[in-house]
């Protein structure tokens, strides 16, 4: 089905109930887009101002189409949604003004707004419209981007935003690891059932002296230089990237006396180093489930650096 | 929602940049730490960078302080670590000068009687290998261009802020980053050549005038300006 089909269905099933006529929808389509080429966007603006006028569609009938974050799946798409906004971020570049993470009842999105969308900021935890908002992909990453043409309108109402820990959404992050955390290297956890809390000075946070047992991970910070991920690597990741898994890293402790040893061998390989790593990216954590370091084909991007400084 | 404190992004900026900034900066509100606005617009309190570790003195009494200096493709940094820093502190006395490093670090402005400048106080620093230096230089320069695209454009408070202190010509700092693309771009195609020298060692007699070819391809996009 081409465009114009596939648009003016969507049309007709907006209306349908008005009465407006299918063959007129798709002449009209067909005019504005292939004859004046009009963006798609002011094609359907225009449409709907025309089957109000002319059908006396109520406005306040008109049902605004929402879309659900969790079936936002390509870039390039306008939509509306309902959201509340779960984190902002510093913003990294004078050409935005607030960026973050926004989320409904399906899911949670990136966002940001453009300085140039010369918009009221928004706040944490309040719930919004944003309406034609377009979607982008940054580095495998999909964002809904606040551009002028969009409009932000501050809810009564609160959105619910969907459990964090329900997120299956995989994240891609490549980044420089800039920071690896003292409770990281071999830790003990407490054995207590279902607890698991990582053991300081003998103790457990909850069940204080305790049973426990040896685990293996990594809590450190991933830079992208545009914004930082408190990211935790398991004992598979650990053992992917180094080598060391809980056998070898009991061994490296045992013969050093010191517990300590394993993260001092940690920091030595790992500090400094690009990695890529695909995982859940909760708003405090970034989980990771796959991990390698970052080899990306250095030529090519040389080139086409070079190419853009050439273009001025 | 529980409001996490927010760390401050390491910034990836060549030490020409760096090294040329004299102005510090705070936000609003007290707990704001200190910013260094570089003659691009970029304001940071944190940095990454790989270098090459070109300097290691001791300066302080009883080796308390260690000053270096770090090489980049555009000029050197210069960073003091202290007994305060002990991740830091440790690992440097590790290392040996003409080594590669990555290094993370507060930058701070220091006022001298005739002049300021930039310093590196280093929170970690680990040997680095090649890869990710060249992976570093790209990064660096991809940022450095956005940077010098935004000061074109002349929007945001930090560029024009910048554009008045340093009255910044973009295209010094436009040369800056095609020079260090171009040093890393020599050494992939030296080491191309070096295969396909390898190559015909083992195949005896190669494509010969292909080869010569390819080489004066790539020796003419080196001198491409
Ligand atoms: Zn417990």
């Amino acid at each position: 089905m081409d465009k114009v089909e596939s648009l003016a269905n969507e049309i007709y099933e907006k209306y349908k109930d008005y009465g407006v006529d299918r063959k007129e929808i798709v002449e009209k389509l067909k005019k504005l887009l292939l004859e004046f080429k009009v963006p798609e966007s002011e094609a359907i603006r225009t449409m709907n101002n025309y089957i109000i006028r002319e059908y006396k569609v109520p406005r306040e009938e008109l049902k605004e189409q929402f879309t659900k974050i969790g079936d936002i799946k390509e870039a390039g798409k306008w939509v509306s949604v309902k959201a509340k906004v779960v984190q902002l971020w510093e913003s990294g570049s004078p050409s935005i003004a607030q960026t973050g993470l926004i989320g409904d009842e399906t899911g949670v999105i990136r966002f940001l707004i453009w300085a140039k969308a010369n918009k009221q900021p928004v706040v944490e935890g309040k719930s919004y419209i944003f309406r034609n908002v377009v979607v982008d992909d940054y580095g495998n990453v999909l964002r809904l981007n606040v551009t002028r043409i969009s409009e932000i309108e501050e809810l009564k109402e609160d959105i619910a935003v969907k459990p964090i820990e329900d997120l299956r959404e995989d994240t891609e992050v490549v980044g420089a690891l800039v920071a690896i955390q003292q409770n990281s290297g071999l830790i003990q956890r407490c054995g207590e059932e279902g607890c698991n809390r990582v053991i300081k000075s003998g103790k457990c946070p909850v069940h204080g002296k305790t049973k426990w047992y040896d685990d293996l991970r990594i809590k450190g910070v991933l830079d992208d230089g545009e914004r930082t991920y408190e990211v935790i690597i398991n004992e598979e990741g650990v053992k992917e990237l180094t080598g060391i898994d809980i056998e070898k890293a009991k061994k490296m402790a045992e013969e050093n006396y010191d517990r300590g040893a394993v993260l001092e061998e940690l920091k030595k390989l790992l500090l400094g180093k690009y990695l890529k790593v695909v995982g859940s990216l909760t708003p405090r954590y970034l989980v990771a489930k796959q991990v390698e370091f970052y080899r990306p084909d250095i030529k090519n991007e040389i080139n086409e650096l070079l190419a853009e400084l050439e273009e001025g | 929602m529980t409001v996490f404190m927010k760390r401050e992004v390491a910034r990836r900026v060549f030490a020409k940049e760096l090294m040329d900034s004299t102005y510090a900066m705070r936000d609003e509100g007290e707990k704001s730490p200190v910013y260094i606005l570089t003659p691009l617009g970029l304001k940071c309190n944190r940095v990454f960078i790989i270098g090459a570790l070109t300097e290691k003195t001791d300066v302080g009494e009883d080796s308390s302080i260690y000053r270096i200096r770090i090489t980049d493709q555009t000029g050197s940094f210069v960073g003091y670590i202290g007994r305060f820093q002990p991740e830091a502190y440790d690992a440097i006395a590790e290392i040996d000068v003409l080594n590669l490093v990555a290094v993370t670090a507060k930058v701070r402005l220091f006022e001298g009687e005739t002049r300021k400048f930039v310093s590196l106080r280093p929170e970690s620093i680990s040997i680095a290998d090649a890869e990710s230096r060249d992976y570093w230089v790209v990064e660096t320069a991809k940022a450095t261009i956005q940077r010098i695209r935004e000061m074109e454009r002349g929007e945001g408070e930090n560029v024009k802020l910048a554009r008045e202190i340093y009255g910044t010509d973009v295209e010094e700092y436009r040369k800056a980053v095609k020079e260090a693309l171009l040093r890393l771009k020599e050494e992939y195609t030296v080491e191309e050549e070096e295969e396909i020298v390898e190559e015909e060692e083992i195949e005896e007699e190669g494509d010969i005038d292909f080869d010569i070819e390819e080489e004066e391809i790539d020796l003419t996009e080196l001198l491409e300006d």
